[in-house]
């Protein structure tokens, strides 16, 4: 589990294991994998560990939240946003990217980032990216 | 506006603060809008740059470099706060980690009663994602708040745990915050109006819970290790009465606590005929008219 997800994001973004030196990975159910502390306590049973990194099934997925923390270190598969584009994801609608903004990224999952700020996950077909930032973060931008 | 504010309110405080009609003035005011940058995801020159480039004014804090307060209040609409990089927070609320901020990393820590979260995603950015940070809340409700913020924050080195912090298993900590339940009268200017819990019953019930809450936590911390007790509440059956019956109980002694550019105010020595222990005098209250912030009570006790 931990060694896929390791060749995963290596292979699709270009972020490298020792970048998660101070953590372990932990598997839960449902395919779930959290990124947490090197160690924990049982006793009381945590009721969470870390945060969500990654849901696996037929595809690995990476999660907002991982993105946002560890995007800055991919070399690839990144798409930077315009301003018009940003506000769009920000919603959780689709788009349609410039290749500018596409900067020769593959299908599948992507990191999406703003300013060279990773923002969170998009799922890029051609030249479409679907807006994957969770229901509860969607927000309509006033600044940026 | 506060409003219904309960005359024995006035009563219990008037005769404890220094200018009460500035005290009475400022619970009248709204409380400035600040946020903490997430040190996790960037830095305080960076975000400073961005609202400059939105014409927005944020102010620095003097006593936390990381904190600013801002002239507009939908910070919540900026991709700073989309992208995690700030945390919208009331100022003094990022006190008690503050007070403990030095040597964290690596350390085990406690957040006793911690949802939503504020403060263990702010520990979290001091601890740099290391160690292990332990948030512990009683009400499995609140924890759902808690996880939402910690997941947003990065916060990685966080667990969380759902216990009555006070039959929680005999382990130890370095460090602990217990920013305890309290009746919240500090927040009034948040909250735009006295919770229609007040009432000095209500209080004393209070009282009683943090006084276990705090000899708990205390006996949780490891030798040498250091808690940080905190309400934001003025009254003193939560604040100087809880510390005088730690210490009054257990080996716990108070450590002086500074921070330059933030005016804190003593204690009080007594409250109905009850005088406390002179070493409760090194707690510190904070009046909401001295600093424009929310009400606050601080003490650091040590093992």
């Amino acid at each position: 589990m931990k060694s896929q997800l390791f060749e995963y994001l290596e292979s699709r973004f270009g972020i490298l294991p020792p970048k998660f030196k101070d953590f372990e990975f932990y598997g839960a159910s449902r395919g779930r994998i959290f990124l947490g502390p090197k160690h924990i306590i049982s006793r009381p049973e945590p009721v969470s560990v870390g945060i969500l990194a990654a849901r696996t099934g037929n595809a690995i997925k990476p999660t907002t939240n991982l993105l946002q923390l560890f995007g800055r270190h991919a070399s690839k598969n990144i798409v930077n946003l315009n301003k018009e584009n940003i506000m769009k994801y920000a919603k959780g609608e689709s788009l349609l990217l410039t290749e500018q903004e596409k900067n020769s990224s593959s299908n599948g999952y992507v990191i999406v980032s703003y300013s060279s700020v990773p923002v969170g996950c998009g799922y890029l077909k051609d030249d479409s990216l679907d807006s994957l930032l969770p229901k509860a973060k969607r927000l309509s931008l006033k600044y940026l | 506006m506060v409003t219904g504010i309960p005359y024995s309110f006035k009563d219990r405080y008037f005769p404890i603060v220094d200018d009460p009609e500035a005290f009475l003035s400022c619970l009248n005011s709204q409380v400035p809008r600040s946020f903490r940058v997430n040190t996790l995801k960037s830095s305080a020159s960076h975000i400073k740059e961005r609202f400059d480039s939105y014409s927005i004014n944020i102010r620095p804090v003097q006593w936390y470099k990381d904190a600013f307060i801002s002239d507009e209040p939908e910070v919540g609409a900026t991709f700073e706060h989309l992208s995690g990089e700030i945390y919208v927070q009331e100022l003094v609320s990022m006190l008690p980690p503050l007070l403990v901020k030095d040597r964290i990393e690596d350390k085990i820590i406690l957040d006793g009663c911690a949802a939503p979260g504020s403060k263990t995603t702010q520990l979290a950015a001091m601890m740099k994602n290391k160690g292990l940070l332990v948030a512990n809340d009683i009400s499995y409700s609140r924890i759902k708040a808690l996880k939402f913020n910690q997941e947003k924050a990065g916060a990685a080195n966080t667990i969380i745990t759902n216990k009555d912090l006070r039959h929680f298993p005999k382990m130890e900590f370095d460090v602990i915050i217990l920013d305890a339940p309290c009746s919240s009268e500090g927040t009034i200017r948040k909250n735009f109006g006295i919770s229609s819990l007040w009432s000095e019953k209500h209080i004393n019930n209070l009282s009683k819970l943090q006084k276990q809450l705090i000899t708990k936590a205390f006996d949780l911390l490891a030798p040498g290790g250091f808690m940080v007790y905190s309400t934001c509440t003025f009254a003193p059956e939560e604040n100087e009465a809880v510390v005088d019956h730690l210490l009054s109980n257990t080996e716990a002694k108070l450590m002086d606590i500074q921070l330059s550019g933030l005016r804190f105010s003593k204690t009080i020595e007594e409250w109905k005929g009850t005088e406390f222990s002179s070493e409760v005098k090194k707690a510190r209250r904070i009046w909401p008219h001295h600093n424009n912030t929310g009400g606050f009570f601080l003490a650091k006790v040590t093992k």
